[in-house]
């Protein structure tokens, strides 16, 4: 009796393998629309708080979104008009100020977009993002 | 075991057509791989569905993942045997790379498993022009010595050329030929670095693909830091390009030292 409850146990294992498997094969050449961020690139709404003025907010979510509101002395720095907000805040960087790039919500991965680019194209050191976004900072001010 | 082997394959079997019948909208397919050409300003994706099922189907919403991204149906309501599409416009702005894109659609398919579907755009953007750094700078007092920026040209883009112009008269920037094919050498130099100053550098390739397109580069000299920063590598050689101040850019403003 045990023996064939393993045994089924066993088939059911290895035939919720086939579709797994396939999948896996299917599937090899797809992205992730979420790229991974390594912990150290990440920071807490209260981190960033801790930090005080030695931090430069960037805004990477669309115009629009940023217009309605903003965490307060953010520049605004989307991918919809990269050329034209690129100078703006590069402008207004500095290389003692921490840079800390926030989207709408952990869902979101503009700001891990927009981190990347100052990173690898303006080769900017000490950007980071901010973990939860817009709808995390919010939070913390309930 | 024979018989086990066989209860549970029939099992599956009836499992898998059980919910075959009840699955209405069948889609053609629920990702699209897009190569949009160089300058493009937006890439389309055509997700083509069929309501196989007996009873009408109708759209709840359509929603994409990014603001950069319009879905539309073609119709709210899908009859039996109808066939539609779910259109996904990406418009592109400034984005570089793979870029992947969600729009989710919600039907009243009263199977919760078939009432949502995720389709995925995935384009590829390759740029006119790579820029590296975007940024050059020189810390007050720093000796003003030329620094560079890479412009690496794409291979399709025909690229024989590049115009520099600075926002500014206190930089002057001169271009010549990289060391690899299609790549430039942008020499950027201040003319003194005892006062603030920013500047944006505006790279105009002579492209015939999209004579419209620039590029925009920053060089500044920094207010006096309490901390002295890395500056990017000095250049080695370079040719003499002229460098024409751009009315149509407004002059910068030098960083203040609370930035």
């Amino acid at each position: 009796m045990k023996v064939s409850a393993v045994r089924q146990a066993l088939l059911l294992l290895a035939l919720a393998f086939v579709p797994a498997i396939g999948e896996a094969i299917y599937f090899r050449n797809k992205v992730s629309w979420q790229s991974p961020i390594p912990a150290s690139e990440l920071v807490t709404v209260e981190q960033a708080r801790s930090w005080g003025d030695n931090v430069i907010w960037v805004d990477a979510r669309p115009d629009n979104e940023f217009e309605r509101d903003h965490i307060p002395g953010a520049v605004s720095l989307n991918e919809d008009r990269w050329n034209e907000l690129l100078p703006q805040f590069l402008g207004q960087w500095s290389p003692e100020k921490k840079v800390i790039v926030y989207c709408s919500a952990q869902s979101c991965n503009a700001s891990r977009e927009v981190a990347k680019r100052l990173r690898d194209e303006a080769q900017l050191k000490n950007v980071f993002v901010l973990d939860g976004g817009w709808e995390e900072w919010l939070k913390s001010k309930r | 075991m024979n018989t086990d082997f066989l209860k549970l394959i029939g099992i599956a079997a009836l499992t898998a057509l059980a919910q075959g019948a009840r699955a209405e909208l069948k889609w053609e397919q629920t990702s699209v791989d897009l190569k949009p050409a160089l300058g493009d300003k937006q890439a389309v994706a055509h997700f083509k569905y069929e309501n196989i099922g007996k009873t009408p189907v109708h759209f709840k919403s359509v929603h994409a993942s990014c603001g950069c991204t319009a879905a539309q149906t073609q119709n709210e309501k899908v009859g039996p045997g109808e066939k539609g599409e779910v259109t996904a416009t990406f418009n592109i702005g400034g984005r570089t790379g793979t870029q992947v894109k969600t729009v989710t659609v919600q039907t009243d398919d009263p199977d919760p498993s078939h009432a949502t579907t995720m389709l995925t755009l995935k384009a590829v953007i390759t740029p006119l022009l790579e820029i590296q750094p975007t940024l050059v700078f020189w810390q007050s007092g720093e000796e003003p010595k030329p620094k560079i920026i890479t412009a690496k040209a794409n291979k399709d883009a025909a690229i024989k050329k590049l115009d520099v112009t600075s926002s500014v008269p206190d930089f002057t920037a001169k271009v010549d030929a990289g060391s690899a094919p299609n790549e430039f050498r942008i020499s950027v130099q201040p003319r003194d670095t005892s006062r603030a100053v920013y500047a944006t550098l505006t790279i105009k390739p002579d492209s015939p693909v999209n004579t419209a397109s620039t590029f925009p580069a920053a060089a500044r000299v920094m207010p006096p830091a309490p901390t002295p920063a890395t500056a990017s590598t000095p250049a080695t050689k370079s040719t003499l390009s002229t460098i024409r101040r751009d009315p149509a850019i407004p002059a910068a403003t030098a960083a203040s030292p609370g930035h």
